[in-house]
């Protein structure tokens, strides 16, 4: 459907507190067709639809959720600006009906501006549940507003909703018959509606606002605020803003009191038992999962172990033998290496998630989904530090056996090694045999050899599969509960519980964290989060890789190394905590209810994610493999810069790591992509050519050496020249330091590790 | 003229408190960090009165029945300020100007009154100690305070928010954003690792820091 545009069109913004059903209510009423699109200049994201009703079209428009119209956000500032500047015909607010005071915040703020309003109570069901009783008549009559009770995910109240938005009229606004002098003084009544919300934007003294004023209520308005605000305070009174708090508070504790009836809690029949039967699964589940992922590291036979046996010995013979040997089709069944090991492909994959993550995600999900006191007790659990804990080791175990498993071995050799190696790579030598362009494209540092498997083959598949999991994670609630369980160690490093979105998001790609640290409240602790992400968290390409490095050697080997690291990360944090200056922000924020994710939100915010790593990421992944080539191919006095470069680095990495030679490439390569180098190193472990000592020590190095390039980029972009060079004038001899250290006490105590 | 003089001598007796909180006060020390006027011979005849003890090196010390009339002064100064801080909301900048009028105004048994409605607060909001009285060992001994901070209550214990230390407007906004603001019950559902308390039906995570910034009652006075 086109976006109709008549001159006859009416326009409804829906307003609302985060989490409180409005993207379903934006979706029940346009069906699924939507524009999305930044808001001018932010990076907010504003959904538009369109809905005929009664012979006229409107437009619905969706903005982000809010918690006052007295902006603390970007997001509350983005919705704020929507509402002066889109002159909506009908403003819709959608509310959680459980939280009245803060729901009634916001209606009082939207009576404001003088347009039809309708109040959405949604969620009616949780609110009785949770013993809330509320009087959506009295509430009704009070602001003169439509109240629609609704249920929005079966649709209950549609057509009321309908009805009210046909129907809104131009409501009360009680919060300006409350102010005192109000009939008393002119000066008041002839400033343009929202009068008392204008005066708080005013009196904040935010310059945004100012030019919003002016532009969307016209310049007179502003003089005449102005002018309000200073005969307020020649007349002796500072601080109207706080006046307008005071009654508003007043308003709110008496609508509240009258209108929202407490019982005690019941939860609804069918929602608050949960089903035994999958209660009994879940725990067997468990036990299942937790057999398979710490079986391998104890030596214990596995179900996984077994089955993938099984499958190795039988499939082959079941189903290979109906194709030919190196037939795609057969590569993507079953992945079998050259050696007849089962390494990736689709029905190792199965079998590999039916018994790794199905038998805990399912339960889960069955019963999340089903009772809601279940998803509650879950909430609770969750944000506590005795259970809490373990459920974050559960949590980050289905990470890794997501992330490390399914996109770092199935995927990545699907894509890698079938579709780049076996099929794409040698289709293309066929077109461009030799020559300058074949050597660009598909040579050592090929941009399609290179470039693009490393970009498409290996890094998108992992991120891809991060991205999934994170937004699985971000859209069931479990993200600030994490926040809650790691205040105390981030506070440690100089920042709060909310940095533990970035640094988790580290672990997916650097770059993406270091551009999402923009949530953190203030200079200070963005200053240290992008340090912090910058030295010691490696991205999810770079552990994917040190991951096969280390399943090579001894688990003490893995042991040291994240020691090693996390110790630096604690001990640098810990003193740049003590050492920048700045302010620190306050960890204040609402954990939301556990939610079973909603598919098509984790689809949608998957597709931008990787959407914006096609577009930001991949060309300078490109760029590398460019710069990487020319200096491979350039010759000065019978070398190619490459090894001039190598040769400069030598001292360093023979004299002070202790390492060969053909590391120095590895340091080089891992500044370009630190999964080049990761790569890199991969290869010579797999030669033979370090040792257990050597390995550790060069893991460590790159671990704590400047990240990729695009992170490096994005540093920039985020801080500025100066304070990234600063950092990378610190990171990079401070990993070598480390490097240094540990090799020299490593060959000093003779610890070995093979 | 006799009001004048006992104005001086509380000054005197807070100066000397003040700096022998950080370390000795000299004779010149007292006349130059007093906030009035003061004379040579004011010390002098205090230490006649047996308040203070003047050594060789003109060092000052405050004796016991000295130190008794400024550890009241004192009470009543911070007090007064945590009052114009907390309650009334004014930045700790300006509390101590208005404190220093109201200090004089302040009876022993409103004293011990403001100190029972702001929770027997320990330190002001310099963050400098405030001498106990009597009601503060009597509640800290057989009676509740009325209105506690949010960090002393008990998991799953409710109360009704009575105010906010207010330090920055921005909080304020944010906490009543999400609902609580004077007036409100909230319920503290847990304390560790982050406090986190329950406003209405929704779970709101705080650091200790803020916790500490909401006073409640303890109590809900009907």
């Amino acid at each position: 459907m086109a976006p109709p545009i008549h001159s006859d069109s009416k326009k409804v913004v829906l307003v609302g507190n985060p989490n409180v059903g409005k993207s379903v209510i934006f979706r029940m009423l346009t069906g699924n067709y939507a524009l999305v699109s930044n808001f001018a200049g932010t990076t907010v994201e504003i959904s538009r639809g369109w809905m005929q009703l009664g012979g006229i079209t409107y437009q619905i428009v969706d903005t982000p959720g809010i918690n006052s119209l007295v902006p603390q956000s970007e997001d509350e500032l983005v919705t704020c600006e929507i509402l002066l500047r889109e002159k909506p015909d009908v403003i819709v607010q959608i509310a959680d009906a459980k939280n009245m005071r803060r729901t009634l915040l916001i209606t009082s703020q939207l009576a404001e501006f003088g347009i039809p309003l309708v109040l959405v109570l949604n969620m009616i069901d949780e609110a009785e549940e949770r013993g809330v009783a509320i009087d959506s008549q009295g509430i009704s009559d009070y602001f003169s507003i439509p109240a629609v009770e609704t249920i929005a995910i079966y649709a209950k109240g549609k057509r009321q909703l309908l009805n009210a938005i046909q129907s809104a009229k131009k409501p009360r606004n009680p919060l300006l018959e409350l102010f005192p002098g109000n009939h008393r003084d002119p000066g008041l009544n002839a400033l343009s509606p929202p009068v008392l919300l204008s005066i708080e934007w005013m009196a904040g003294g935010d310059r945004d606002f100012a030019r919003i004023i002016d532009e969307c209520l016209g310049s007179e308005a502003g003089i005449r605020l102005k002018e309000w605000l200073a005969d307020c305070r020649s007349s002796g009174r500072n601080n109207p803003a706080r006046e307008i708090a005071e009654i508003r508070n007043k308003l709110l504790d008496k609508a509240v009191a009258s209108f929202k009836k407490k019982r005690p809690v019941r939860f609804l029949e069918e929602s608050g038992s949960f089903n035994r039967f999958w209660l009994a699964m879940l725990i067997f589940g468990l036990f299942i999962f937790f057999w398979n992922a710490l079986g391998g590291v104890l030596g214990i036979p596995t179900p996984f172990g077994a089955a993938f046996q099984i499958i190795g010995s039988r499939t082959d013979a079941l189903i290979g033998a109906h194709f030919q040997p190196e037939s795609l089709l057969r590569n993507v069944l079953l992945g079998k290496n050259p050696d007849g090991r089962l390494e990736y492909g689709l029905i190792p994959e199965l079998v590999h998630f039916l018994l790794c993550i199905a038998p805990v995600i399912i339960p889960l999900g069955v019963l999340t989904s089903g009772s809601r006191r279940f998803a509650y007790e879950l909430g609770i659990l969750t944000r506590r530090a005795s259970t809490g804990i373990p459920i974050l080791f559960v949590v980050l175990l289905l990470l890794y056996e997501f992330v490390g498993y399914t996109g770092a071995q199935t995927l990545v050799g699907l894509v890698e090694k079938v579709m780049f190696g076996q099929h794409l790579v040698p289709f293309l030598r066929t077109l461009l045999p030799s020559g300058f362009f074949s050597e660009l494209t598909l040579g050592k540092y090929g941009l399609v050899s290179m470039g693009l498997t490393y970009a498409i083959g290996i890094i998108l598949p992992v991120v891809g599969t991060f991205f999934i999991a994170f937004g699985l994670l971000e859209d069931s609630g479990y993200i600030p509960r994490l926040s809650i369980l790691s205040d105390r160690l981030l506070r440690w490093l100089g920042l709060n519980g909310k940095a533990v979105l970035p640094m988790v998001l580290g672990f997916g790609c650097g770059t993406m964290a270091t551009m999402s640290t923009r949530i953190l409240g203030s200079k200070r602790e963005r200053f240290i989060a992008i340090f912090l992400l910058a030295l010691g968290i490696p991205c999810s390409a770079q552990l994917g890789v040190m991951l096969g490095i280390a399943a090579g050697v001894s688990p003490k080997a893995t042991l040291t190394v994240i020691g090693v690291v996390a110790s630096q990360l604690l001990l640098v944090g810990w003193l740049s905590a003590r050492f920048i200056r700045g302010r620190r922000s306050e960890f204040i924020f609402e954990i939301p209810p556990i939610r079973v994710p909603q598919l098509k939100n984790v689809a949608l915010k998957t597709w931008y994610r990787v959407q914006w790593y096609l577009k930001e990421a991949v060309p300078l992944f490109l760029a590398g493999t460019l710069i990487l080539f020319v200096l491979d191919s350039v010759r000065l006095m019978g070398r190619d810069l490459l090894s001039w470069m190598q040769a400069a680095l030598e001292p360093v990495i023979e004299g002070l790591l202790h390492l060969p030679a053909e590391a120095a490439g590895i340091l080089l390569l891992g500044f370009l992509r630190r999964d080049y180098g990761a790569a890199g190193l991969y290869d010579l472990a797999r030669k033979g050519l370090l040792s257990g000592q050597q390995i550790v020590v060069s893991m460590i190095v790159l671990t704590l050496f400047i990240p990729c390039l695009a992170s490096f980029f994005m540093i920039i972009k985020e801080q500025g020249w100066k304070r990234a060079a600063a950092m990378a004038a610190f990171i990079a001899p401070f990993a070598v330091a480390v490097g240094a250290a540990v090799s020299w006490i490593l060959r000093a105590l003779n610890i070995q590790f093979n | 003229m006799e009001n004048r003089s006992a104005e001086e001598i509380t000054e005197v007796l807070e100066t000397v408190w003040t700096l022998q909180e950080q370390k000795s006060a000299t004779m010149e020390q007292v006349i130059d960090n007093a906030a009035k006027p003061v004379s040579k011979a004011l010390l002098e005849r205090l230490a006649e009165d047996g308040l203070l003890a003047i050594d060789d090196s003109k060092r000052v010390r405050l004796l016991p029945k000295g130190r008794l009339l400024a550890e009241q002064i004192m009470r009543r100064h911070r007090l007064a300020e945590r009052l114009i801080c907390d309650v009334l909301g004014s930045r700790v900048e300006d509390s101590e100007a208005a404190a220093c009028e109201y200090e004089h105004l302040l009876a022993e048994g409103i004293t011990n009154s403001i100190c029972t409605l702001l929770g027997h607060p320990r330190f002001c909001p310099h963050n400098k100690p405030i001498p106990e009285g009597e009601c503060c060992r009597q509640a800290r001994d057989e009676l509740k305070p009325i209105v506690v901070s949010c960090n002393q209550l008990r998991v799953g214990e409710s109360a009704r928010v009575a105010y906010f230390c207010a330090r920055e407007h921005s909080r304020l906004l944010k906490l009543s954003a999400l609902g609580i603001s004077p007036g409100v019950s909230l319920k503290l559902i847990q304390k560790w690792p982050a406090y986190v308390v329950q406003c209405e039906e929704t779970e709101i995570a705080l650091e200790s820091e803020v916790a500490q910034d909401i006073y409640v009652w303890q109590t809900p006075p009907e």
